[in-house]
């Protein structure tokens, strides 16, 4: 297998996070994962590996970009998804894979403030913009409004689909889409809950708008 | 020490859940992992001939590709012993996606660039996809015959008969099947979302010929399952832990869904035809129901189960039932939610309506004269039975007595033909062995660990609520260890079993607590919580152990406990028998063109004896209710006949109930105490909730366009 360092090497670390497969391999994205999720490093946090780059991709690419306000430069092979960077790479695990097709809305972020399927994303594409994921929500220790209105109306059962549901329903408010239950109903159809918690969904997004103060 | 009622309990692991923290078997990090792929089988029949491996070897990141040579041979068959663990990699191809090879590489991205340059030829054989395609084999199941069905049909006043049509449906948990092998130090651990840490861990041993002392299981919780995660085992999970044995580092495998739907169980097509006699008064009388079925050549999902509800429901004297299935090349099918009652309720709830229509009788008082206390398959009494009581508290918050009853005959203002519909449903309550232990800390922790997977019905919010109704302990360090077999047996949580098997062994381990404590005291009167009392006598901690184990049922059902296999008691206990009940009410709008059909209101009134946790226990009824109006409207997986496989193997395909689909959904509960199932009086509730829905919604059609329809779904072309 090929290790070739050399992209690595010549671009200087930067003031922010600096993900190289270099410094993955030294350990550094451990520090780098607990910073991204806004844990303390302790235990936890040291359990938490990012897999390394094990061989230079043939199309690698590097990615700088922002994730939860933290800055990231990453090594990635230029096929890679944003979900599959954030969870395989960034240790960031909130956003999930139910489909990989764009189809039932679980892998849900922010880019630049809109909701977007990350499955559907290249990591490439996310080049200068800020990626918002459900670890950075709220700040640690606290819970976002939608957070807390999804615990009060039990607007989950398994919780698979939640982070999902919740990045699209903080996002249906910001776009002026919960007015109405009709309308909340239509704006997340694109997140399938199949446990079937929507009727908690549609009262947890209605009850969080009013604290949101949009909606 | 039962409370009267339980109190409202926010579900204790919603926070993590909205946090997103909440480690699901594809979340848990793991260093040096490496990924891995399966490479389906592209023929429905034959042989595998050819296996070119070379050019997956070549891609950059790919480590290894594991083939059928690299894998033991199947364990020997146990005579009326436990169903074998799934096949690993074999040559013969016995359904379409069956996995030939695994690719296993550095990176996710190189894996699916190995699994697609795997190179396979095949001799394939001539096969059969469908329960009418040639070459099918029919075979019968037990039937199940009391009274004198024939007899009595001849000579009953009123018979209805029809023949009633399920399509085959899959499960479609979000979360994707997932495996995580990591081997080490002599010890295999397995992060698999799995309904039954214990049966996986049993299968997975005897896949590969290992002991089974030396793996762990961890499930603690699972995205959705559905009966997809239990049953008879994953075909990858053994694939993983040997690849990750021979290869010495940690393997994952997140498999894609359009795989999913190849290799993971379904509820297979089934048919039914009934027919259904009555007195001229109403009584009914005397059914018979013929069964059958799609299934896999070597499948044991049984047809005869189509009838333990249908058979016990109404009272009827006279039954006579058969079923078959019809074994054809595909995967097995298994227990999906409400598993057979969910088509076999579609079928007789019609026929009661139009029986009450024959009749011209109201539904719901045709459905009140015929519910009673024994079950006539047994003779024995019910342990309960509030059916009737469901009926008249659902038609009173519904509003059924305004209903005028001619089809067609109720519209709203925008034109829209209105619909009012009424059904009941009914599922066994079953039992199983536990064993649980209980330790509480001096320095304010509780740990609690037992038999229980938790896949968002609640199983660890009402073990919960138990706990901190009986036992003064800090909350906030109430740690609850389930689906986890290094602390303690797993029995799969299936069935609707989950609270009967977790409640009552909660409520004996706490009572076991307080004894020990009242004893450690030994009448001293000491204030503050139990982790109080600890620390004022200077004692670290308590920690008891108890087991609980179902009607009827000895202690030897413990040791298969330990064995991860399945000990189920009821729904016929030694001298009664237990059913949960549920009667539907549903309102459905018809547009008058398009033909369009929405449902705008459901009222679900349910009898499962004693609730424990009423906040969960509504989602969960909910969540029945949303599936029942998947599979009445929206849900058939559509099988190729052509080249075997599933052609809509996706979400976008594969249409399930999304936010827009679903309205109001009222939810009660009758919550009176069985007296006989199990010492918290509760009974099953995950899957009667969704029993009956479905023909609720299909009688609702019948009231709003006088069209009776036979098959599921029903769509827009059906009603044109």
């Amino acid at each position: 297998m090929t290790d070739d360092h050399s992209v690595d090497d010549r671009v200087p670390p930067r003031n922010g996070l600096d993900l190289s497969r270099r410094d993955t391999l030294k350990g550094g994205a451990v520090v780098a994962a607990a910073a991204l999720t806004g844990a303390a490093p302790g235990p936890a946090a040291a359990a938490t590996d990012v897999a390394p780059l094990p061989s230079a991709p043939r199309h690698g690419l590097r990615l700088q970009t922002t994730v939860n306000g933290t800055a990231v430069s990453v090594d990635i092979d230029t096929r890679t998804s944003l979900l599959d960077l954030l969870r395989e790479r960034l240790a960031l695990t909130g956003a999930k894979k139910g489909c990989d097709h764009g189809q039932c809305g679980a892998c849900t972020v922010h880019v630049d403030g809109r909701r977007v399927a990350s499955c559907l994303t290249l990591a490439a594409k996310l080049e200068g913009r800020e990626v918002l994921t459900i670890e950075g929500l709220s700040e640690p220790g606290t819970l976002h409004p939608m957070q807390q209105a999804f615990i009060d109306h039990d607007a989950l059962q398994c919780g698979y689909c939640t982070p999902g549901q919740i990045m699209a329903a903080v996002a249906c408010v910001a776009e002026g889409n919960a007015t109405s239950p009709e309308r909340i109903r239509e704006y997340m159809s694109g997140n399938i809950c199949r446990c079937g918690a929507y009727v908690g969904i549609v009262a947890a997004i209605e009850d969080a708008a009013a604290t949101m103060g949009r909606g | 020490m039962i409370p009267a009622s339980f109190p409202d309990r926010a579900r204790i692991d919603a926070r993590d859940k909205v946090l997103g923290v909440a480690r699901f078997s594809a979340d848990v990090p793991v260093t040096g992992v490496l990924y891995a792929m399966m490479v389906p089988a592209r023929i429905a029949k034959g042989t595998l001939t050819g296996l070119d491996t070379a050019a997956a070897l070549r891609v950059p990141g790919v480590v290894r590709v594991l083939t059928e040579a690299d894998f033991p041979a199947p364990p020997p068959v146990i005579e009326n012993g436990p169903p074998p663990p799934p096949p690993t990699l074999e040559r013969e191809i016995a359904y379409r996606g069956q996995p030939v090879a695994l690719v296993v590489a550095e990176t996710l991205e190189a894996a699916i660039e190995g699994a697609a340059a795997v190179v396979c030829t095949y001799a394939a054989a001539p096969f059969a996809a469908l329960i009418d395609s040639e070459g099918g084999v029919r075979e019968m199941g037990e039937e199940i015959v009391f009274g004198d069905a024939e007899a009595t049909l001849a000579s009953a006043a009123v018979v209805v008969e029809g023949e009633f049509l399920s399509p085959t449906q899959h499960h479609n948990p979000i979360e994707l099947l997932a495996t995580t092998a990591v081997w080490e130090a002599g010890r295999l651990t397995l992060h698999e979302a799995t309904q039954g840490a214990g049966g996986t861990r049993g299968m997975t041993a005897r896949a590969l010929g290992i002991d089974p002392g030396v793996v762990d299981v961890k499930s603690p919780y699972v995205g959705g399952g559905f009966g997809q995660k239990g049953g008879l085992g994953q075909r990858q999970t053994a694939l993983i832990a040997h690849a990750s044995m021979l290869l010495g580092r940690p393997v994952k495998l997140v498999t894609p869904r359009g795989q999913i739907f190849h290799l993971a169980t379904y509820r297979p097509l089934s048919r039914h035809r009934i027919r259904l006699g009555a007195t001229a008064e109403g009584r009914m009388v005397a059914m018979q129901y013929d069964a059958e079925q799609e299934q896999s050549r070597h499948g044991i999902f049984p047809s005869a189960e189509y009838h333990e509800t249908t058979s016990r429901m109404y009272g009827i004297a006279n039954y006579l039932g058969t079923s078959a299935d019809v074994r054809i090349d595909r995967q097995p099918p298994g227990w999906m939610r409400a598993p057979h009652p969910q088509a076999s309720g579609f079928a007789m709830e019609s026929m009661v309506d139009e029986l009450a229509y024959r009749l011209g009788q109201d539904p719901v008082a045709l459905r009140l004269a015929n519910t009673g206390d024994v079950d006539f398959r047994t003779g024995q009494p019910f342990s309960s039975n509030h059916l009737n009581a469901c009926l008249e508290e659902g038609a009173r918050r519904f509003g059924w007595s305004s209903r005028t009853a001619e089809p067609g005959s109720m519209t709203a203002d925008d034109g829209s033909l209105v619909g009012w519909g009424v059904a009941c449903g009914s599922y066994p309550s079953m039992m199983v062995p536990a064993v649980a232990t209980l330790r509480i800390g001096a320095d304010g922790s509780t740990r609690y660990a037992a038999s229980g997977h938790e896949m968002g019905q609640g199983i660890r919010t009402a073990i919960a609520s138990v706990l901190l109704e009986s036992l003064e302990i800090d909350p906030e360090r109430l740690e609850i260890l389930i689906g986890d077999t290094t602390a303690a047996p797993q029995h799969i949580t299936a069935g609707s079993w989950g609270s009967a098997g977790a409640v009552p062994v909660a409520m004996r381990a706490a009572a076991r607590m307080r004894e020990a404590v009242a004893e450690l005291l030994d009448g001293r009167e000491i204030a503050g919580n139990l982790h109080r009392r600890l620390a004022t006598v200077r004692r670290p901690f308590l920690e008891i152990e108890v087991s609980e184990v179902g009607p009827g049922q000895g202690q030897d059902v413990l040791q298969a406990l330990q064995y991860g296999a399945p000990a189920v008691a009821g729904p016929a206990y030694p001298t009664f028998t237990t059913m949960s009940y549920i009667a539907h009410f549903v309102e459905v709008r018809v547009e008058p063109t398009t033909r369009r059909v929405r449902v705008p209101r459901v009222v679900s009134i349910v009898d499962c004896g004693r609730v424990i946790s009423p906040r969960t226990a509504e989602s969960q009824v909910r969540g029945g209710v949303v599936w029942a109006i998947g599979a009445a409207l929206r849900e058939a997986t559509e099988v190729d006949p052509r080249y075997g496989g599933y052609l809509n193997n996706d979400l976008a395909d594969y249409v399930v109930a999304v936010n827009a689909d679903i309205g109001a959904i009222d939810v009660g509960f009758i919550d009176q105490p069985d007296p006989l199932a199990n010492s918290a009086g509760l009974k099953g509730l995950g899957e009667v909730a969704m029993v009956g829905a479905s023909p609720a919604i299909a009688n609702a059609i019948f009231h709003a366009t006088g069209r009776r329809l036979h098959e599921l779904p029903i769509r827009i072309e059906h009603l044109l």
